[in-house]
């Protein structure tokens, strides 16, 4: 039996498996992969102690870091599909059917993109409705594109795709943009980028490929339709909290609601960490602080019992 | 085969699978090779990046488990 199981290999992750494997406690990560959802992103300005690191180098660096520790197993490219209550401590399942015991679980899962909910959205994943901007950006030259969202991963969308399309809608659901200043200035202020204010998507139309999405304009009722190529949904996220939802407490979001001080949840013996957890502000600098915290209160129940 | 865009992470983290475990590969950016688009398009009925043809067998995305199942890999 594990002392402690950390689920998920973000910042948040990967903090309380260089902590836990620092203070010799007997732990597992299980994690699809590194790196958390900063992943796609072409570069990342606020992870303290480097001006500008790309995602997948925080990956790697983040990876690195935890394998270098002596004391700590690691099970990648899978992820945690069930957590049950135990007599003494939890039992853990991963979707390729490995089980592990473990005496404490720190959830630091994250949370994975939202998605419209409109019909035609998931018969054109990947036939122009794309999810990974940065991935699939390239493909769109010359193209006429809509970025769906109005906080900083739209925006970021839409100075992707800036390069390569030739036409980009910006649809945003409210009167006003979300995501940094600096960037909203960029955007606004480029010829080839228009925002469309107060629009919710109702369908997304095509035959093989997207050619079209209809949209209600939210404040006059009004019906229209737009000829697109392709649509990038950048609309925001969901905790990934499912698998311990019978066991812990999650707010109206589905977050894990904690104890801000130890980072502990309802239910004893589980904590929760990053992205996943009701803290205010989802940052990456803020998953690994509230990990570590979560770590050195595990260790300190390890102590007194 | 791999297709793949300069930008896409999956991409490369397919690339360095592949590596490790010292799989030889032909690799597309269709980003720029428009034939090769078409190809992938053709191949996967779809415009998303990565998509690995292993012998006919075609993965979109990064999957770790399906890739190491079609080339008898073991972890």
């Amino acid at each position: 039996m594990y002392d402690l199981v950390i689920i998920g290999g973000g910042p948040a992750g990967v903090a309380a498996g260089v902590y836990a494997a620092r203070k010799k406690m007997k732990s597992l990560l299980i994690t699809d992969s590194f790196g958390g959802q900063s992943l796609n992103s072409a570069g990342i300005e606020n992870w303290i102690g480097t001006k500008n690191i790309s995602g997948y180098d925080l990956a790697r660096a983040l990876e690195e870091h935890l394998r270098a520790q002596a004391d700590i197993e690691v099970v990648d490219g899978d992820f945690v599909s069930r957590v049950e209550k135990k007599d003494a401590g939890f039992s853990v399942t991963t979707k390729n059917g490995k089980k592990f015991d473990a005496k404490y679980v720190l959830v630091a899962s994250g949370s994975r993109r939202k998605r419209l909910g409109v019909p035609g959205e998931a018969d054109f994943e990947g036939k122009g409705v794309v999810f990974c901007t940065t991935c699939d950006a390239p493909l769109f030259g010359g193209k006429t594109v809509a970025v769906v969202g109005g906080g900083n991963s739209a925006l970021e969308g839409v100075m992707d795709l800036i390069q390569y399309a030739s036409k980009i809608y910006l649809m945003v659901r409210s009167e006003s943009l979300r995501g940094d200043p600096v960037t909203q200035e960029k955007i606004k202020s480029h010829p080839n980028v228009e925002i469309l204010w107060n629009t919710e998507i109702t369908q997304v139309r095509g035959g093989k490929f997207v050619t079209g999405v209809n949209y209600k304009n939210t404040k006059t009722g009004e019906n229209k339709d737009l000829a697109l190529d392709g649509v990038f949904v950048e609309i925001g996220l969901i905790p990934n909290s499912d698998f311990v939802k019978d066991l812990a407490k999650t707010d109206a979001y589905g977050e894990i609601i904690v104890d801000h001080k130890t980072q502990e949840s309802s239910m004893p013996g589980i904590w929760a960490a990053g992205d996943v957890a009701d803290v205010l502000y989802k940052q990456n600098n803020i998953s690994v602080g509230d990990a570590v915290k979560a770590v050195l209160n595990i260790y300190d129940k390890i102590k007194k019992s | 085969m791999i297709y793949s865009t300069p930008s896409c992470v999956y991409c490369k983290m397919a690339k360095e699978f592949f590596a490790k475990n010292n799989v030889q590969y032909d690799e597309f950016n269709v980003a720029s090779d428009m034939k090769a688009r078409e190809e992938m398009v053709e191949k996967s009925q779809q415009l998303g990046v990565p998509v690995i043809d292993i012998d006919g067998n075609i993965i979109i995305g990064f999957d770790q488990k399906t890739l190491e199942d079609l080339l008898g890999l073991k972890k």
